[in-house]
């Protein structure tokens, strides 16, 4: 019989010293950030009902969530999302609650993802959500946040990119074609796959539009997207010009914001169409090969929960971000600055002399071996470059 | 720790083999100076031209690199893209390495007359489910890692889905298509990042590639 008691399933880790410092150094940086903007930290349970995460606007297949059978046999799953539980928290216990509301939190989410393929089926994730505001304020308060939060990264280069759902939406509601159909066509516009796109786009009886959704994926860069974008909309299509109009006017003001890398402009970001309904972004770091941020506005999730309420928010990646931090930041683990050891009829007054370092600003451990030569060798083999020891008074040694 | 400033070649993996000679041949008659690769010995990491370096791998594993971040672009059949999918961008069609998916059996079996359940062998298993899946048809799907036009022949399965090109091996067995599934062909890959982090590099070679194509 096999057992499984001495490893961790595929997809998990342990965080050991330099790694878990590294997290853990994002995560509060992050926390902290959002702290100081007056976001209040959440935690919501590991666990959830499935019917959480079966919903309309976002669809988690079932097959990715780790599921379990609680006691009355109703389905569980280990949550794939924060998004979700927070919608649900806030929309049957912080209905009352004045607006906005500005919650962060810094969790992991589990998906079960096809293994063996160097992903991560745990993923640590930090993150905020603006609730109750359709404002624009909003929308440019979670781009400053986001930005923040990418200067913070002790990294290579990072970058942002903004997006906005409703113009992709425009284009494809005009389109004469079915629900399935224009799936394929999202899928092939999020995956930038030219080939495919442009073949199922001939077989559509309908050029104008057409020609527009081809162009798309391409639709990615500086102030010239917006330009290139109004050339292939028809100039009767309001929906798709409003959508522009307000990702220029969001893509100048975030420039105005102080960001040291690069903000750029992707109108073939169209990854969760039901589930984003307005600025979509995403950010990038030098080294990591998917984007460590990731959000956007979704002014219809809460409703799914009986609350009609707009949001805006987003996550990163903590594991990701520190995991490039690891290369460019100093993580690893610094011995003590000072071993304290006691004889035996002095424990207690060696743990409060530690106490007293301490409070110094000093890094102190207590020796735990009842021989002096044993504490300096161990001392020496950790790299401690300082014993005090303590009778009836405290000599210092420094090696 | 790595220089902020010292940015890494662009990177491309290749599928090894007859997908590698193309990319090569294709890379060549844009310019680039493929030399390492032909004189590669043993090597799988090669210089191509000044700022760039190919990267020899199995076809999967170009999917498994590309998806990582680890190569910026890659070089891979349709077939492997249909058969493990995975999150990246699908940039070109390379136009080589042509061929198609078909379902293919022994000759003058009628494969769907009757109500049974079908053992499909294949080394596609995951194409194989998509497919019976679309006409909603429950089918048994066994792994063959080999030839897999013996699993007919021996008995095994009722039919396959595999690669045809020619059709001369199915021809030679008694075997025959059925059904054609799709068009395969090789096809350009881009990590997610990587396409917008290093866009200007990657948008030039795409560029040169795209004008060698339409010639």
């Amino acid at each position: 019989m096999n057992r499984y008691d001495l490893i961790t399933p595929e997809g998990t880790r342990d965080l050991l010293f330099e790694e878990c410092a590294a997290v853990k150094s994002v995560e509060r940086r992050l926390l902290g950030i959002f702290s100081m903007r007056g976001f209040s930290e959440v935690v919501t349970p590991g666990l959830e009902f499935y019917d959480v995460f079966d919903l309309k606007s976002r669809y988690f297949p079932p097959e990715t969530m780790y599921k379990l059978v609680d006691n009355k046999a109703r389905l569980m799953v280990v949550r794939p999302d924060s998004t979700m539980p927070i919608a649900r928290m806030t929309a049957t216990r912080l209905a009352a609650q004045e607006l906005p509301i500005r919650l962060c939190y810094s969790q992991s989410v589990y998906r079960n993802r096809p293994s063996m393929r160097g992903r991560r089926d745990e993923i640590r994730q930090t993150g905020i959500e603006i609730i109750g505001s359709a404002d624009r304020r909003a929308d440019l308060e979670m781009l400053s946040e986001a930005l923040e939060a990418l200067d913070s990264f002790k990294t290579g280069s990072s970058r942002l990119e903004l997006g906005h759902i409703g113009f992709f939406k425009a284009l494809l509601s005009r389109l004469d074609c079915d629900a399935d159909t224009k799936e394929e066509i999202r899928s092939l516009i999020e995956f930038k796959n030219f080939p495919a796109l442009g073949d199922l786009l001939d077989s559509i009886d309908d050029p104008a539009d057409a020609a527009a959704l081809r162009q798309l994926p391409r639709l990615f860069g500086g102030e010239e997207v917006f330009e290139k974008a109004r050339l292939l909309t028809g100039a009767d299509n309001a929906e798709a010009e409003n959508a522009l109009a307000e990702l220029e006017d969001i893509y100048a003001q975030a420039k105005a914001l102080g960001y040291s890398g690069e903000i750029t402009v992707d109108l073939g970001l169209v990854n969760r169409m039901d589930y984003y309904t307005g600025i979509v972004v995403k950010g990038y770091i030098e080294d990591v090969g998917d984007a460590v941020l990731s959000g956007g506005r979704y002014d219809r999730l809460l409703s799914e929960f009986g609350l009609d309420m707009p949001a805006t928010g987003f996550a990163v990646n903590t594991d990701s971000v520190a995991r490039a931090e690891m290369k460019y930041a100093d993580y690893s683990v610094k011995p003590v600055d000072v071993i304290v050891y006691g004889d035996s009829a002095h424990i207690p007054e060696a743990l409060t002399h530690i106490k007293a370092l301490t409070a110094q600003g000093l890094r102190a451990e207590s020796a735990l071996f009842g021989d002096l030569g044993d504490v300096r060798e161990y001392a020496r083999s950790k790299g401690i470059k300082r014993i005090d020891t303590v009778t009836d008074t405290v000599v210092t040694e420094n090696i | 720790m790595e220089n902020r400033n010292n940015k890494r070649p662009l990177r491309i993996a290749l599928t090894k083999g007859r997908l590698e000679k193309d990319t090569v041949a294709l890379l060549e008659k844009i310019g680039y100076d493929c030399t390492a690769v032909h004189e590669k010995g043993r090597r799988l990491i090669l210089p191509v031209g000044d700022d760039m370096e190919v990267v020899l791998a199995k076809a999967a594993d170009v999917i498994t690199y590309v998806e990582n971040g680890v190569c910026d672009l890659g070089v891979v059949g349709k077939d492997t893209i249909m058969e493990q999918n995975g999150k990246f961008f699908e940039l070109l069609d390379l136009r080589f390495g042509r061929c198609r998916f078909a379902l293919a059996g022994k000759k003058g079996d009628n494969f769907y007359e009757g109500s049974h359940i079908r053992t499909i062998a294949t080394k596609y298993p995951n194409i194989a489910r998509a497919f019976f899946e679309k006409k909603n048809m429950d089918v048994d799907i066994v792994k063959i890692e080999g030839s897999v036009e013996l699993a007919p022949l021996l008995g095994l399965s009722h039919a396959i889905v595999d690669i045809v090109e020619t059709g001369t091996t199915l021809k030679e067995n008694g075997l025959e298509v059925f059904e054609f599934i799709c068009p395969i062909s090789a096809r350009l890959i881009a990590n997610t990042v990587s396409l917008k982090l290093r866009r200007e590099e990657i948008e030039k070679l795409l560029g040169e590639i795209e004008r060698e194509l339409e010639k």
